[in-house]
């Protein structure tokens, strides 16, 4: 569990970051998403003690962050960063060694946790193990880089935006391996981004901030159902949010039982978003589907009017999409 | 697709020129040279001044067609280059650099009859501004065909040993190989002391650059007063700085007898050496320093971030990152040493330098040549092996293409 309490940081006169308090549960995803400048990465960058902070208390399993040693406090915290930080006269398979080996571990548990990373990220051995950092797209990169961070199986992960220098549909592709993996290995994230999708996509916690302050807090669809400022309104897309909000719903907990009429033509998979029910009913010109499982078997059926009618408290939220 | 696309581009039925003009005026000028001026000249002893001849006197009529031969075919590829045609001039400039030493050997065979021992074969205006001129050809042609340096550096190498087996083989009469069985001995003495000289300097520079530009990342204020002092020491003339060495380091001789005992004086190695450290230091510092400071910051804040300490940090990473760029120092520091060792002879250093001013003294051009054509090849060696040596460690030297997801 990470806490920060009344978190100040000053550079001279100004205050990067003004008394910020936050509480991360254990294996919780939080991202904090802002304008450039608003201290987003400052606040992360304190928690692995990059940055000294001026004021308050960071408190990590209990105890404040200055009680460890930043060395080996770093060493249990993994980071990735933007630009991948990778090691340009390494190969992949030493760079996703690095904190391992820092730790002493014998060379054989390094290299089976390596071969393993190098597995569960997408990157067959055989190929990747021995190239330079320099010959691998944008995306292989950063899935090293994720890979390095996950390598000494730190509780918390740190992400300072990770995937902000991909082309869109690499970061789509990585954005749902990330959720992929957090599903399964129950990581406590920090992840710093300026794109709100990506934080409604992969966040259990939502934290706006705005010139070094947090404007609101909370899960994303209580932030978009309720932005209790402008600037959060914006954030969140303006006139947009509805459709948003869709996406974080799922067609399952809005679809009613097959009626008496006959079923529609346009059939969609249960575990799929409302806002791509929606985008569905506007392609084929009708305001009724089909919903069917995972087998194309009929299971209810989806209608506009009853999208419209309700009202929505909290729903699930849709994790694979 | 419009009409016009589909109709047969009409052949122009001339061809575009484009010479190129290097080569052109180099080829020619060669070409003028070897028919114009002498190519070797022929003394019966070494004081007497030579008999000049020119290109069919030492080589006869077959000789010089041949060479004229492939001069007029590079003068012919030159006129409408291609990559091939480049890469054929190549081939024939790489031939005629591996004939020079053979037409040596052909010239004193026809020249030098053996009862005249102490005959000795020079080599003539021609023949230098030969070599000079293929040598910028092959620049030019590396350039065109953008050769990696470690290739070029092979292919050097492999004309060098060439011309080397010659020498040992069959250019007894030349007059630089009579000079160096004169004094065989003395020659790799000096070798010797010039190498010897130039690779401490280099070494103990070094260590100072290194600290040097590490004080100077820590203490900021030190960088400008410290460049002001390697800069004004770079300004001062290397005769002048051997002499003012001369003064001081005798009357700390005569202070410490231990020092005397170690062989420090006013003249010999011990101001030689401190002269040329002086001299390596503001290139080796200012290389260090910059290669010190070109690794990515975000490289560095990576391996803080992972959790690696200071020293961690510094040798696994700034170092090897760095190490391409301070090879470049140590390169340009080891040339530059490497000539300015030659004038250390004048305090009594020793070295190849002794040759050259001793040459001068009695108007020897040949000595003057045993003692500047090592130290020359000794330049360009050290050139091609560390630049060589930096392109192997750059982390991209082996860089194919990226594959894209």
């Amino acid at each position: 569990m990470i806490e920060l309490a009344h978190v100040t940081k000053r550079f001279g006169d100004v205050a990067a970051v003004d008394d910020i308090s936050l509480r991360i549960a254990k294996g919780k995803f939080c991202a904090l998403v802002g304008t450039s400048g608003c201290g987003k990465s400052t606040t992360l960058r304190m928690i692995n003690r990059l940055i000294a902070h001026s004021d308050g208390d960071i408190i990590l399993d209990g105890q404040p962050i200055d009680a460890y040693d930043p060395v080996k406090l770093r060493r249990r915290i993994g980071y990735v960063i933007q630009h991948t930080g990778l090691f340009p006269h390494w190969t992949v398979a030493r760079n996703i060694g690095l904190v391992p080996r820092l730790l002493k571990w014998s060379a054989a548990d390094v290299q089976a946790k390596v071969e393993e990373l190098m597995k569960l990220l997408g990157l067959p051995v055989d190929e990747f193990a021995a190239k330079y950092p320099h010959q691998l797209s944008g995306g292989q990169a950063q899935r090293v880089g994720v890979a390095r961070a996950l390598a000494a199986d730190p509780d918390i992960l740190l992400m300072d935006e990770p995937f902000g220098a991909l082309d869109p549909i690499t970061r789509e592709k990585l954005q749902d391996e990330l959720s992929r993996l957090q599903a399964r290995m129950h990581k406590t994230v920090v992840f710093v981004t300026h794109d709100m999708d990506e934080a409604l996509r992969l966040a259990d916690h939502l934290v706006v901030m705005r010139e070094g302050r947090i404007v609101q807090q909370g899960s994303p669809l209580a932030l978009l159902q309720q932005p209790n400022d402008p600037f959060v309104e914006s954030l969140l897309g303006g006139l947009e949010r509805g459709l948003k909000q869709a996406a974080l719903t799922r067609i399952k907990d809005h679809m009613s039982p097959m009626g008496p009429t006959l079923p529609a033509q346009s059939r969609i998979p249960a575990a799929f978003s409302l806002r791509q029910g929606l985008s569905m009913m506007l392609r084929d010109h009708t305001d009724r589907l089909t919903v069917v499982d995972q087998h194309d078997v009929p299971v209810g059926e989806l209608t506009l009017r009853k999208i419209v009618k309700e009202a929505q408290p909290e729903q699930g939220k849709v994790r694979e999409s | 697709m419009s009409l016009l696309d589909a109709l047969p581009t009409p052949q122009v039925s001339w061809r575009q020129w484009r010479p190129n003009r290097v080569l052109l005026v180099l080829f020619s000028a060669m070409l003028a040279a070897i028919w114009l001026l002498d190519v070797v000249s022929v003394s019966p002893n070494r004081i007497v001044s030579g008999e000049e001849a020119g290109l069919i006197e030492a080589i006869g009529w077959v000789g010089a067609l041949l060479v004229s031969g492939v001069m007029l075919t590079l003068l012919a590829l030159s006129l409408q280059p291609s990559h091939q045609g480049y890469q054929v001039a190549l081939v024939g400039v790489s031939l005629l650099l591996l004939l020079l030493p053979f037409g040596l050997m052909v010239a004193s065979h026809r020249l030098i009859s053996s009862d005249t021992p102490q005959a000795r074969l020079n080599m003539g205006m021609a023949y230098w501004l030969m070599l000079s001129l293929l040598l910028l050809c092959w620049i030019e042609l590396r350039l065109r065909l953008t050769l990696s340096r470690r290739r070029s550096t092979l292919m050097l190498l492999g004309v060098l040993l060439v011309w080397g087996v010659c020498a040992i083989l069959g250019l007894d009469s030349l007059a630089l190989g009579q000079e160096l069985r004169a004094r065989d001995d003395e020659f790799w003495r000096a070798l010797r002391q010039h190498v010897t000289l130039v690779s401490a300097s280099v070494a103990i520079s070094i260590g100072l650059g290194l600290t040097l530009a590490m004080l100077m990342r820590r203490y900021a204020k030190c960088q400008k007063i410290a460049f002001g002092v390697l800069n004004f020491l770079q300004t001062i003339p290397s005769i002048a700085l051997f002499g003012l060495m001369l003064g001081p380091l005798a009357w700390l001789a005569a202070q410490w007898p231990l020092l005397s005992q170690l062989g420090v004086s006013g003249i010999g190695w011990a101001p030689a050496l401190l002269a040329l450290v002086a001299y390596s230091l503001l290139p080796m510092v200012r290389n260090t320093y910059i290669a010190l400071e070109q690794v990515s910051p975000e490289t560095l804040e990576a391996a803080r971030g992972m959790g690696m300490r200071n020293s961690q940090r510094f040798f696994q990473v700034r170092l090897p990152l760095a190490l391409p760029v301070l090879l470049e120092g140590i390169r340009i520091t080891t040339v530059q040493a490497i000539g300015l060792t030659a004038v250390a002879a004048l305090i009594g250093a020793g070295g190849l330098g002794a040759f050259i001013f001793q040459g001068l003294g009695q108007a020897a051009m040949d000595m003057v040549l045993l003692g500047a054509l090592p130290i020359l090849m000794l330049a360009l060696i050290a050139d091609a092996g560390l630049g060589a040596l930096a392109d192997i460690l750059r982390p991209n030297a082996t860089a194919q293409s990226g594959d894209s997801q």
